[in-house]
């Protein structure tokens, strides 16, 4: 293994094999960093061109955009506050905060290291434990399942700023956005209102251009340019490139032991079908929060909570290829495709293709590897770029992303139906933000919630309506009391603290 | 009674009026057990008792809270009422974009869009008239013609010319 895997970055040193992943890697930073873009949409778009290409080489491209595009996500996050991808949603909330303080050159490279970090310790875990630990993913029951993705929505909704109520309202209605359409288990169709076009349901793809890019359009056009977020952020002084490298201060500040333990989670939450970047980000950036020593700083431009998020984000895509490679179970979107392109080479994903194509996949590890160092060189190469989004003239800005924006929706479904989608979403998002509703929690919901259905009403199914059997699996029962545990020491306690505190008074 | 104070109260009203317009397709589907299975009404049942109860719980509290002082919405020297104005501008933009794109195409329907999108923002931003006519006049051309060659071109998607 080790042998094939040294011929894997061999195989990277071939200039044409090298050139795919150069490719793969800035066109994933483009697609990412574009809000409405997306690396399931680069990949996808990818996936006609693969034909004519060497397996090796497409995997290698694939692994490039991969890598970039899930972290590119965060770049206009925390310049324009506006997520590339749903993976930067959350590294929004503190990155965009570091911006507007005048620290976006230290906020970039620390998103660019801590996605660099995560990535790296995803290939290793991917590289040493893909056999043993996916055999583990393997024995994860539908109870378990849903008790996994309950965690995921009590955690985004815990943490959203704000009222809990309305948190908690934000998220029952990206959840019944998600049930618009074909039932999960059975045919039939659900608030259609007699449309063949809600049969098909909401996409993703127009939910988060209107929950981000369309919300954000209306958004910034209510608010004069002397106090928008756009130019208060431009004042920021000329940046060299060294002033992205993150100080040892800061590096400090996150400490070693956060950007492990998030990539860690990423790893972990990326090996289990229906996780993701969002979901790993969302419990890494809990979980950092909880053990902080400045939680109060969070969602206010904490390093520590930006570095949990994009570490564990990337450290997600290694993660992710493991049931992918060694169970034939896609775990995202994105691995999705991956799956379709190695299909169209004629390899099987399963048990059986490391065993017998080794040395076909193992140039996409060493790419994955490579890239995630690229992540950290890219944000010395192009940060004055990523910082000059946000000085860009409001009136080119937001007319180009106007319009890549809705184009972007047609081009990905051909369909006008979806674009309305697109702007009635944004509409309700704007509502939402002008009323204190946080909008993450409706994204999360949207795409979290056809998973929540369909692992609940099958493990109801499984027990005859018997609740109890969410108690009955051990891993069920962590995943249930690491819920509590996350209520208690994020919403729970410090409302006690509080109250205690003002009865002393 | 404020403006913001009234205007949770409204809101908190419009959502659980959608909620009533979600839950009128529920009683087209059958009762979340009628196999004795959660059926596929079982989770927005949930749903809907969950939002008419967090609707009442936001209205109660607004009520109970005392009135807050609502920030007086930034003001543009420009630009009259831009809290208004502005997202009635855009909104009004896009849906006439999705049908000038459907009628006209991408050249028309992205050119005229970027155009009052850009035209918006820079007026906004300078107050003069010419200027902000000159610069959206460039910034619809460069923008609509990048669309085309990114997605037409490098990709080969296939986007509505003129249909007429």
């Amino acid at each position: 293994m080790i042998g094939q895997l040294s011929d894997g970055f061999l195989a990277l040193a071939q200039p044409l094999t090298f050139l795919h992943l150069v490719g793969g890697f800035l066109l994933g930073l483009f697609f990412g960093a574009i809000p409405g873009l997306t690396a399931t949409l680069a990949i996808a778009l990818l996936l006609p061109f693969t034909f004519g290409m060497d397996v090796a080489d497409a995997l290698v491209m694939v692994a490039g955009i991969y890598m970039a595009g899930i972290y590119s996500g965060s770049i206009t996050g925390i310049t324009l506050n506006i997520p590339g991808a749903p993976s930067g949603a959350i590294t929004t909330l503190d990155g965009h905060a570091l911006m507007k303080r005048g620290e976006g050159t230290q906020a970039l490279g620390m998103s660019a290291l801590a996605s660099g970090i995560g990535g790296l310790v995803g290939v290793i875990i991917l590289i040493a434990l893909a056999q043993p630990v996916s055999a583990l993913a393997l024995q994860f029951q539908t109870p378990d399942k849903f008790s996994l993705v309950l965690l995921a929505v009590v955690t985004v909704t815990i943490v959203a700023s704000g009222p809990l109520i309305k948190a908690m309202m934000a998220m029952a209605l990206g959840l019944m956005i998600s049930t618009v359409g074909i039932d999960p288990m059975v045919p039939v169709g659900r608030f259609d209102f007699g449309s063949y076009h809600l049969v098909e349901g909401i996409s993703l793809l127009p939910a988060v251009i209107g929950l981000f890019a369309v919300c954000e359009l209306i958004a910034q056009s209510s608010i004069p340019a002397a106090v928008g977020k756009a130019v208060a952020v431009a004042a920021t002084e000329r940046p060299r490139r060294r002033d992205f490298l993150p100080s040892r201060a800061k590096i400090r500040e996150v400490g070693f032991f956060t950007f492990l333990k998030s990539a860690i989670i990423g790893v972990l939450i990326g090996m289990l079908p229906g996780g993701g970047a969002s979901m790993a980000s969302f419990i890494a950036y809990a979980e950092a929060k909880r053990g902080s020593r400045k939680p109060e700083a969070f969602g206010k431009g904490s390093y520590e909570g930006l570095a949990a998020s994009e570490s564990a984000n990337n450290a997600m895509c290694g993660g992710a290829v493991i049931p992918l490679l060694t169970m034939g179970i896609p775990g995202d979107a994105v691995t999705a495709i991956i799956f379709g392109v190695l299909l169209i080479h004629g390899l099987v994903p399963g048990p059986a293709l490391l065993a017998g194509n080794f040395h076909v996949i193992a140039p996409m590890f060493a790419a994955l590897f490579v890239a995630s160092i690229f992540v950290f060189l890219s944000v010395l190469a192009f940060g004055p770029l990523y910082l000059r989004l946000s000085q860009i003239n409001r009136g080119f800005l937001y007319a180009f992303i106007a319009m890549i924006s809705m184009v972007g929706v047609y081009a990905s479904s051909y369909s006008f139906f979806q674009m309305w989608m697109a702007l009635a979403i944004g509409v309700l998002a704007f509502l939402l933000r002008r009323f204190g509703y946080p909008v993450v929690p409706t994204l999360m919901g949207i795409i979290l919630g056809p998973y929540l259905e369909e692992f609940l009403r099958r493990s109801l199914i499984v027990s005859e309506g018997d609740p109890t059997i969410f108690l009955r699996s051990p891993a069920s029962v962590v995943l249930l009391a690491l819920t509590v545990l996350f209520v208690w020491l994020l919403r729970v306690r410090p409302a006690l603290r509080v109250g205690a505190q003002a009865a002393k008074l | 009674m404020t403006r913001l104070f009234r205007g949770q109260i409204i809101f908190a009203l419009g959502l659980a009026i959608l909620n009533t317009i979600y839950a009128s397709q529920l009683v087209q589907m059958d009762p979340p057990f009628a196999t004795g299975e959660p059926g596929p009404a079982f989770l927005p049942v949930i749903l809907c008792g969950f939002v008419y109860l967090a609707s009442i719980t936001i209205i109660i509290r607004e009520f109970r809270a005392a009135e807050a002082e609502a920030k007086p919405d930034p003001q543009s020297d420009i630009v009259p009422r831009i809290s208004l104005l502005g997202p009635a501008v855009t909104i009004g933009a896009t849906a006439l974009f999705i049908v000038a794109f459907s009628y006209f195409g991408y050249l028309v329907a992205a050119a005229c869009f970027t155009f009052i999108v850009a035209w918006f923002f820079t007026y906004e931003q300078s107050g003069k008239h010419l200027r902000s006519t000159g610069f959206a006049f460039v910034t619809a051309a460069v923008v609509t013609l990048f669309g085309w060659l990114f997605f037409v071109k490098l990709f080969g998607l296939y986007l509505p010319v003129w249909e007429l």
